[in-house]
C-alpha cells in the first residue's frame, strides 16, 4: 500500500509539480500556486474597494457593489465560472484562456466575500476612531488609511485567512473548464493508471492540506506576533474577541 | 507651522449663531447663541441630553446642524465647502473626546505624532522629537513607546490631549473629559487641563466636574433641553443662578 504511493510519486511527480511543461501549458502544483497566489493578491484589493464602495455615502457606488456582492453570494461558485467560461469569450470574441477566466471569477467571487469581512472589521470599529481621525484633520481617505483599515484588517485577519484558504480550495474547481492545475494533473494520472483512484486522490488530499494548513500558520503567527507587541492587560482581548468569527466564517 | 489663509481677525475665537439642530421631530439644539473670546476658558453644564454634547460636536462639524452657523476665526465650518478645506479647519480646533479614542494600533508617540505628519507634512524627526515634549509636558514621557491598551483611562486622556495639542491648535474642545475614568484618575486629567488654561489656551468644555468649572473657567453656559439658559462667570453662577432651572439644577449638585 505505502509502495504504492511511493511507486506513484516516484513517477508522476513532475507531472503534478509542473503538469505538462515545458512541452505544453505550466500545470500541476506549480499552476494552483501561481492561480492561488494570483487569486489572493487581487481579491485581497479589491475587496477592500469593494467594501468602501459598500459603506459609501453614494448611491451610484453602493448600490450596484451591493447588487454584485449579493448575487455573489448566492450564486455557486460552479455556476459561476461555467457563466463566465461561456459568456466573456461571447462579449470579447477572443479565445481567453481558461486560466484568466478562472483567475477573474475567483477575484470575484472570493473578492464579495472577502469584502463583506473588511465592511464587518470597519464597522465593528465604531464611530469613534473615524470621529478622532476627522478632528483631527484626517480626510476620509487618510482616515482610511492610517487609522480605520490597519484596525480592522489586522481584527479581520482570522477571517480573511479562512477567505484565503478557501480561495486555494476553490482553484480545484478550474478543473470544469480544463484548468491544467494540480487536480487536473492528478485526474491526468488517475486516467493512466485507472486502478488506483484511491492513491491518487489521497496524495491529492495531502497536497492541498498542506497547502492550506501552512497558510493558516504562517497567518496565526503572523496575529500572534502583533498581539504580542501590541500586549498589554486590555489589548490581550483582542484576539479573542476576533475568534468567534473565525467559526463563523470556518463553516461558509 | 502655521496654515494661515488670509483670515479676518475676529475678536471672538469662536462664534455660535442662532444654530438649530433637529433629530427628525426632536430638536436638540434650539436658536444657540453664544460666543468665546481669545484665550477665554468656558465650560458648558447641564443635565445629561440637555444638548451639551452635540452642542460641542457641532463646533468643529462632527455633527452637522440644520441652521444657523458656527464661525471659528471669522470663517464659518457650516458653510458649504471642500473637503479639504473643511479638514485645514478642523486640524485647527483641538477635540477631546469622553472615550479618549486613542488609536490602539499605534504606539503613544505614534498617535501624538502620527496627524503632524499626515496632515500638516511635518518631517517625521521633527514630530517625533515635538511628541515627546508634549509627553513630558502631560507627564508621560515614560510610556512613549507603549500601547494605549497599556495604560490606564487617565493616562490615555493625557495621550489624547498631546495628541490633540500637537496639532498645535488655538482653540481646544473637551467633550466630558472626566466621565469615563476611575474617580482617582480624574485629577490628573483635569490638572493638565488646568495648566493648559493657566497658559491662555482658549478652551471649551463640557464637564461635570463643577470644581473646575469654579476654579478655571471664566464663563459657565448652563444648557439645558437645547436651549442655553443662562451664561455667567462661575462666582455669580454658583451663588446666585438667575434662572429656576439653573438654581434647581446645582441644588440637586449639592445634594
Amino acid at each position: 500500500m505505502i509502495q504504492d504511493f511511493i511507486t506513484i510519486i516516484q513517477d508522476y511527480w513532475l507531472l503534478l509539480l509542473i503538469g505538462q511543461y515545458p512541452n505544453g501549458p505550466l500545470g500541476g502544483l506549480a499552476n494552483t500556486l501561481i492561480l492561488s497566489a494570483l487569486a489572493i493578491a487581487f481579491a485581497f484589493p479589491v475587496s477592500i474597494l469593494m467594501a468602501l464602495a459598500r459603506l459609501s455615502k453614494w448611491w451610484f457606488l453602493r448600490w450596484p457593489m451591493t447588487a454584485l456582492v449579493y448575487v455573489t453570494r448566492g450564486v455557486p461558485l460552479l455556476m459561476l465560472i461555467l457563466w463566465c467560461y461561456f459568456v466573456i469569450p461571447l462579449w470579447t470574441g477572443a479565445d481567453v484562456p481558461s486560466f484568466l477566466i478562472m483567475l477573474v471569477t475567483l477575484v470575484i467571487y472570493q473578492g464579495a466575500f472577502l469584502s463583506e469581512v473588511v465592511r464587518a472589521g470597519i464597522v465593528s470599529l465604531g464611530q469613534g476612531q473615524m470621529d478622532a481621525a476627522r478632528a483631527l484633520g484626517h480626510g476620509y481617505m487618510s482616515a482610511m488609511r492610517f487609522v480605520i483599515l490597519p484596525q480592522a484588517l489586522y481584527n479581520m485577519i482570522p477571517s480573511m485567512i479562512s477567505t484565503f484558504v478557501s480561495t486555494i480550495k476553490d482553484t480545484t474547481l478550474g478543473y470544469v473548464i480544463n484548468v491544467p492545475d494540480l487536480t487536473f494533473a492528478a485526474s491526468q494520472v488517475n486516467n493512466q493508471l485507472l486502478t488506483q483512484p484511491f492513491q491518487v486522490f489521497l496524495i491529492l488530499a495531502v497536497v492541498y492540506y498542506i497547502l492550506c494548513w501552512s497558510l493558516t500558520f504562517v497567518a496565526n503567527s503572523v496575529e500572534r506576533r502583533i498581539a504580542r507587541r501590541r500586549a498589554g492587560p486590555r489589548n490581550a482581548r483582542l484576539p479573542a474577541e476576533a475568534a468567534p468569527l473565525k467559526t463563523i466564517t470556518e463553516q461558509l | 507651522m502655521s496654515t494661515s489663509v488670509s483670515e479676518p481677525q475676529a475678536a471672538q475665537a469662536i462664534r455660535i449663531a442662532d444654530v438649530c439642530k433637529n433629530y427628525g421631530d426632536y430638536q436638540v439644539l434650539k436658536n444657540i447663541n453664544a460666543e468665546v473670546a481669545r484665550g477665554e476658558v468656558v465650560v458648558i453644564c447641564g443635565p445629561s441630553g440637555s444638548g451639551k454634547s452635540t452642542l460641542i460636536r457641532t463646533v468643529n462639524r462632527l455633527e452637522e446642524i440644520n441652521s444657523g452657523g458656527i464661525s471659528f476665526e471669522g470663517q464659518n465650518i457650516h458653510a458649504p465647502m471642500r473637503g479639504s478645506e473643511l479638514n485645514k479647519l478642523r486640524s485647527r480646533i483641538g477635540f477631546v473626546f469622553q472615550s479618549f479614542n486613542l488609536f490602539p494600533h499605534l504606539s503613544v508617540v505614534e498617535n501624538v505624532s502620527m496627524s503632524p505628519i499626515r496632515v500638516k507634512g511635518v518631517a517625521p524627526d521633527v514630530a517625533h522629537d515635538k511628541a515627546l515634549k508634549l509627553l513630558d509636558r502631560v507627564g508621560l514621557a515614560d510610556k512613549a513607546n507603549s500601547y494605549p491598551g497599556q495604560l490606564s483611562g487617565g493616562q490615555q486622556q493625557r495621550v489624547a490631549i498631546a495628541r490633540a495639542l500637537a496639532m498645535e491648535p488655538p482653540v481646544m474642545l473637551f467633550d466630558e473629559p472626566t466621565s469615563a475614568l476611575d474617580p482617582e484618575m480624574v485629577g490628573e486629567v483635569l490638572s493638565v487641563m488646568k495648566s493648559l488654561a493657566a497658559e491662555g489656551m482658549t478652551m471649551l468644555c463640557v464637564t461635570h466636574e463643577m470644581g473646575f468649572a469654579r476654579d478655571v473657567a471664566d464663563r459657565i453656559w448652563f444648557i439645558d433641553a437645547g436651549e442655553i439658559l443662562e451664561t455667567a462667570p462661575p462666582e455669580e453662577f454658583f451663588k446666585n443662578p438667575r434662572h429656576p432651572r439653573a438654581q434647581r439644577f446645582l441644588a440637586d449638585l449639592r445634594h
